[in-house]
Parts: structure tokens; C-alpha cells; sequence
């Protein structure tokens, strides 16, 4: 009923799609986290999760790439499948899913090593790189995608805990757009920077558009409507609704979604 | 905000003024003062303890560093000590320190004669007291070791008695050799004379630090050398293995093992066994190792096994505690980038951990060094340690002391002199402690500079 429901309203095109969920459940223990989520993500798209904390929009998008894997007491069901294969199928590993299916996360986290490194140890564990100068290029591009190039090709060597935390976030991207993924996750990038850094992530999330699919988790709506062109509210653990990021926000369809836009839950 | 009814305008009460305190205010600076005061009571009792600490090691282990010698002229005549001529050393070798024993009883009586000594001895062999058991020996040696020196008459110092030397240390006087009867007043007559003329010296004793233990007798001619070493294999061995196994073994439970009841019975157990006695790891050693799989005892590879059980769970414990320190964002950073669970751990959680790792080996080795009560069980004590082990193996495999075995055979023998050794040995031990820890802070610093 769901599906038809989803499939029906979006009607999208298969050759554009990277993620397909279907009634996916996660657990906690006894805790029921998600409930029946379903939604399709599209490629060269940018798609917002939002909604109240403690909705379950980061914890679906963990199970994107299988990073509720590292928690014990936790439970994925359902069918989650990327260009049509089964990210939970017995015989991946979740390594190789993972260089597809990059992710950045809440709080900038780079490695305590240099910059060069950080951005060169992915492509390094996945052998991307023949010889030094292959590795170089890699790390000029990726950082000339994550815009930080022209503030640190001087410094490359130097740690990368040592930049701003704007930087920092930046560098991260760079790091995860190294291992040439597909799908590019983010957990709330843009909550612990100052608003100039988050303008700066903004505009390069619009640019990585080009090249990937995007998933962002916000808790701002206006960096939702700003950056995403689709957008699915959670709520309670259920997907309340999806659809282009201007119809949720200018005519949404469930009271609820309206309710969380026009500030009255979350 | 929340105390309202301290807010004068909802108690209704008059306004009071910031100058005076009320009883409540009164009683609480009253009892952070008293806090205070008693922290730094706390402290300044540890300090003092500190300080009688090592003011009595230091006064009592410093003279054990400096030993008396007194310089003869002793004649090495060919018909005594090679007959024949030939200087060839297995001959020579027949003379043993009886034949030489006499050259330096006369050596002695000439040197009274030439500084105008009075010698109140009619019998030369009387003038021992005076000398280390050992002088005739030494002599012998430089003798094998260098057959030239027969035919003439060469400059020795020989090892004062340890009467003497304590006489010049302050340890035995006048009153105390009454009733000894190893030595008369008359002998420090006479080191009193040779004194002034510059013949008996109190100088630094290296053989205190690189020699070996001697017998009950000997006092003067005991070193804590070669239990040094055996101290430094057993550390190889312990070092050898907690390491490795120790830092598995955390890794493994706190980085891949799945948290149930067995991970928790482990880790209850880990926990106990830091707290057993060390004793009854002796006695596992002795059990296992030497009566079940026949190493030999005495041996610093069995020593060094007996404290590698004591030393794993005080290595793991703290290495655990280092890796779930490393915040777990690093850890996502890792996974998320595609790293394995290995991969994550190796490059990014174990180096990150390593200092405090090493901080836990190191003070774990520094416990095992110091460690006593195991040793005694498998034989490491009461041995007498006088050869330096002949190669790498015999180094483990042939019987040996260790440091603090040492300290504590020294402090059991009868002769004051051995209870001055024993606090110069706890001095040395405390110099590696201190080293070891000087070493855990410079490797801590070293890689935390690297990140």
C-alpha cells in the first residue's frame, strides 16, 4: 500500500534512482526507532531528512551505509537497495559499501594527521592510487571539491586538527568525496559551525550536487529549503511525508508536516 | 532564580546589606576553609613521609657507593709463583691464592715498616684483618692475567676488610670491636697511621654497581651487578611477552568482542587477578613451570614468566581504559571513509591509544621490577649470584638473582656491612624506577607530539 502510495505520488524514474528503501524497521534493543520507511533517492540530488529530535532521521540515514552495524543492539529489517542491489545481503561487506556510500558527520572529525593524509588515507585503504602522483592528484581534486584547495595547498603537511572547524568540515567532505562514492551522507554537517562556515557548506553541498547524490539530516528547515530539492519529514519514527522540498514547505499535504514547518511540534 | 527565598523582595524580609554575612553564607565558607586545611594536611603528611623516605635511603645507602682500599707494594718473586720459568698459565694456574696469600702479608708488614708504623704483630698473618679474603685472589688475577709482572714488585690496592671500612665509615668504632673478634684495636692503630700517610683511601666503588654478590663473609667484595642482569632478563621476558599479549588482549575485548556474559565474566576476572597476591603467582610458577614443564629454577626465564602473569592484567586494564578513551568520532571518521573494524583500529584507535598504553606497560614492567615475593618461590632468592651469565641464552636459562631478591638476601645476613649494601641496592633500584618513568614520560610526550 506504501509503496504504491510513494511510487504513485514521485512517479520517478528508475534510471535516476541510487537508493530504494522499503519498509525498513529499526530496533534499539525493544525500542522501535524507525517504522515502515520507504523512500526512493534520486541521483545528482540533493534530499533533506528533517524533522523534531528524536525523530529517526539520523538513524535511517545510518542504515544507508550500514553504520548502525557498529552498534550492538541494533536491528535493520526491511529491503534498503542501492542501483538495485541489497546493501544488507549476507555476502556484502559493508567496507565496500561504505567507499560508495561516503558519510560526514555531525562534528567535524578529521584524523589527528595532516591534511594531505586525511583526505589520502581513503584512497590509500582502497587502492586507488598507483603511485604518489596519482595519490597528489586525488588529494588536489578532492580538496578542490571540498573548496579548502586554495586555503591549504601550502600546508598540506600540517595537522588537520589544526584548522578552523568551517575547515574542518570541509576537509572531511574532501575526505569523503576521495574514495569517489556515489551517494554522499550528512549527518547534520552544519550544526556545529558558525554561520559564514555553514554558508560556505551550503554552497558546496549545491555544487556537489553536480557529481553526487546528496542526503543531508538538518535540523533547519531554511538550510532544508535552501539547499535540497527534495525533503522528507520524519516524525516519531515514521516518514510523514515526502516530496519536493517546495511543495513540503509551501503546500504539504499531512498536518503534521505542516505543524513542524510552521513551528508548532519539533 | 531558582533560590527565591533568598531574594529579599519575595521574603519580604529587609533588604540586608552584601557586607555582612548571614549564618548559612558563614557556615559554608566555614567549611570549605576546613576542607582546605584538611587537603593540605593530607599533603604536607604525604610530603613528610616522602621526605623521612628518601633522606633514610639516601643516608643510609650512600656509603655503600664508596669502599676502602689501602695501596701496597707487593713483590711477585718468580720461585713463588713460577717455578719453572715458563710462564706458561696452566702451571702458573697451580698456585692457588695460599701461595699468594703470604706475598701480601708481607707486602703489608713492609709497608708498616716504611711509613714507621709500629706493628704490634709478630705474626704477618695477623695483618688479615686489615684485608679483604679477596686480596689474595685479586692479586693472583692481575698476576694470570698479565704473567710479565712476575720477577718485580707491583703497586696493588687492595680491597680494605669491611671492619675497616666501616671503621672509616663511621659504622664500627672503638666500642663496638670489644667483643669482635675479627679485629683488635690495635688494626685501627694502625689504619689510623697508614691513613695519614695517604695509604688507606675511601674511594667510589664501581664494583658495588657491576659485581657480583659475594659469600656471608665478604661483605666488602659483594656488587649488585649480576642480579642487575638478571633483573634486565626477566624485564626482556616480561616485556617480551605482556606486551603483545596484553595490548591483543585489550584490543580484542574492548574493540571486537560482542558485550555478553562472557565478555563480562572475562573482564570481572582480569580485574581480580590485578588484585591477587603476588605470591600466589609464584606459586603458580613454581608449579607450572618448574615442577610440571621442568624449566630450570632460578632462572629469569621462569622469573620473567611468573611476572609476566602478574604484569598482563595490570597492562590490560589500563590499555582498555586507553582505548576507549580515543573518542568514538574517530572511530566513525575511520568506518565511514570505508576502513575495516582491522583497519580502523590499527591506523587510527591503537596509535592514538599507544601512549597511554605504553604509560601502563611501563608502570607495569616498573611493579614487576620491584616485585619480590614471587621469587622466592622459584628460587630467585638465597642464590649467590657470582658469575655475569656467559652469552644470551645462558642469560635466561642459568640460574641468576634479581634486584630486590638481592636487596632482601643482603638484609637477612648478619653483618652490618650487608644491611648498607641492601639500602645502596634499593637506591639503584629506585634509579631505574625513576628512569622507567622518566621513559614513560618521554614516550608519552614523543608521540603526542607526533599527532
Amino acid at each position: 500500500m506504501k509503496d504504491n502510495n510513494i511510487e504513485g505520488r514521485l512517479l520517478v524514474d528508475q534510471r535516476d534512482l541510487k537508493f530504494k528503501a522499503r519498509d525498513v524497521q529499526v530496533y534499539y534493543g525493544d525500542n522501535h526507532a524507525i517504522k515502515d520507511v520507504s523512500v526512493d533517492i534520486l541521483d545528482k540530488t540533493v534530499t533533506a531528512f528533517i524533522g523534531p529530535s528524536g525523530c529517526g532521521k539520523s538513524t535511517f540515514l545510518r542504515c544507508l551505509n550500514r553504520m548502525n552495524d557498529t552498534i550492538p543492539i541494533c536491528r535493520v529489517e526491511g529491503d534498503i537497495q542501492l542501483d538495485g542491489e541489497d546493501i544488507n545481503a549476507p555476502e556484502v561487506d559493508p567496507v565496500q559499501l561504505r567507499a560508495r556510500v561516503g558519510m560526514v558527520f555531525q562534528k567535524p572529525n578529521p584524523f589527528p594527521k595532516s591534511i594531505y593524509d586525511n583526505i589520502a588515507y581513503g584512497p590509500r585503504i582502497h587502492g586507488l592510487a598507483r603511485n604518489k602522483a596519482e595519490l597528489d592528484e586525488i588529494v588536489e581534486q578532492s580538496l578542490r571539491r571540498g573548496a579548502l584547495w586554495d586555503e591549504v595547498k601550502d600546508r598540506l603537511q600540517e595537522p588537520g586538527t589544526g584548522l578552523s572547524g568551517g575547515q574542518q568540515q570541509r576537509l572531511c567532505i574532501a575526505r569523503a568525496v576521495a574514495t569517489h562514492p556515489e551517494v554522499l551522507l550528512m549527518d547534520e554537517p552544519c550544526s556545529a559551525l558558525d554561520p559564514i562556515a555553514t554558508a560556505q557548506v551550503e554552497e558546496l553541498i549545491d555544487e556537489l550536487r553536480q557529481n553526487f547524490s546528496v542526503v543531508i539530516v538538518t535540523h533547519s528547515m531554511q538550510q532544508a529549503a535552501r539547499v535540497s530539492q527534495k525533503t522528507a519529514f520524519f516524525h516519531l519514527g515514521n516518514l510523514v511525508e515526502y516530496d519536493d522540498t517546495d511543495t513540503i514547505f509551501t503546500n504539504p499535504q499531512d498536518p503534521r508536516t505542516e505543524s513542524y514547518i510552521t513551528g508548532r511540534i519539533g | 532564580m531558582t533560590d527565591a527565598t533568598n531574594d529579599p523582595t519575595h521574603s519580604g524580609g529587609g533588604r540586608k546589606s552584601l557586607y555582612v554575612q548571614d549564618p548559612r553564607t558563614k557556615r559554608r565558607a566555614a567549611a570549605e576553609k576546613r576542607f582546605r586545611a584538611y587537603g593540605i594536611g593530607a599533603i604536607a603528611t604525604g610530603m613528610l613521609f616522602l621526605v623521612v623516605l628518601i633522606t633514610s635511603i639516601v643516608w643510609n645507602g650512600i656509603p655503600a657507593f664508596t669502599q676502602t682500599f689501602i695501596t701496597v707494594q707487593v713483590a711477585l718473586p718468580e720461585e713463588k709463583l713460577d717455578k719453572s720459568g715458563a710462564r706458561d698459565l696452566a702451571v702458573m694456574k697451580k698456585v692457588s691464592t695460599f701461595g699468594y696469600a703470604p706475598l701480601v702479608d708481607t707486602a703489608l708488614v713492609a709497608a708498616l715498616d716504611e711509613n714507621g708504623v709500629e706493628n704490634p704483630y709478630p705474626k704477618a698473618k695477623r695483618l688479615r684483618a686489615l684485608i679483604s679474603a679477596s686480596a689474595a685472589a685479586q692479586v693472583r688475577d692481575t698476576v694470570l692475567a698479565n704473567p710479565d709482572l712476575i720477577g718485580t714488585t707491583q703497586e696493588f690496592r687492595l680491597l680494605a676488610s669491611s671492619r675497616v671500612d666501616g671503621y672509616l665509615k663511621g659504622r664500627v668504632s672503638r666500642d663496638s670491636i670489644a667483643r669482635d673478634k675479627n679485629i683488635d684495636a690495635e688494626h685501627l692503630d694502625i689504619i689510623d697511621a697508614l691513613r695519614t700517610a695517604g695509604l688507606v683511601k675511601r674511594i667510589f666503588n664501581w664494583d658495588f654497581i657491576f659485581g657480583a654478590d659475594a659469600s656471608e663473609s665478604r661483605p666488602e667484595s659483594a656488587g649488585i651487578g649480576v642480579s642487575m642482569v638478571g633483573s634486565l632478563f626477566m624485564m626482556l621476558v616480561v616485556l617480551g611477552l605482556s606486551l603483545p599479549i596484553g595490548v591483543a588482549a585489550a584490543i580484542y575485548l574492548e574493540e571486537f568482542a560482542s558485550r555478553n556474559r562472557f565478555a563480562d565474566i572475562v573482564e570481572v576476572n582480569i580485574s581480580n587477578l590485578a588484585a591477587v597476591p603476588s605470591i600466589v603467582f609464584g606459586i603458580l610458577g613454581l608449579s607450572i613451570y618448574i615442577q610440571l614443564m621442568h624449566l630450570p629454577s632460578s632462572a629469569p626465564l621462569v622469573g620473567g614468566l611468573v611476572l609476566t602473569l602478574m604484569t598482563l592484567p595490570r597492562i590490560i586494564i589500563p590499555a582498555r581504559a586507553a582505548l576507549t578513551a580515543v573518542p568514538p568520532s574517530i572511530r566513525e571518521a575511520a568506518l565511514g571513509v570505508g576502513a575495516s573494524k582491522m583497519q580502523t583500529v590499527m591506523h587510527h584507535v591503537l596509535p592514538l591509544a599507544m601512549p597511554g598504553i605504553l604509560t601502563g606497560v611501563i608502570i607495569g614492567m616498573a611493579q614487576a621490577l620491584g616485585e619480590t615475593a614471587p621469587l622466592l618461590l622459584i628460587g630467585m632468592v638465597g642464590f649467590i649470584a657470582t658469575n655475569y651469565p656467559e652469552n644470551f641464552i645462558e642469560g635466561f636459562m642459568s640460574p641468576n638473582s634479581a634486584m630486590p631478591a638481592q636487596i632482601y638476601e643482603w638484609s637477612k645476613r648478619a653483618d652490618p656491612a650487608y644491611y648498607e649494601r641492601a639500602w645502596g641496592g634499593i637506591i639503584l633500584l629506585l634509579v631505574f624506577l625513576m628512569a622507567m618513568n622518566i621513559l614513560a614520560v618521554l614516550l608519552r610526550r614523543r608521540f603526542e607530539r607526533r599527532w
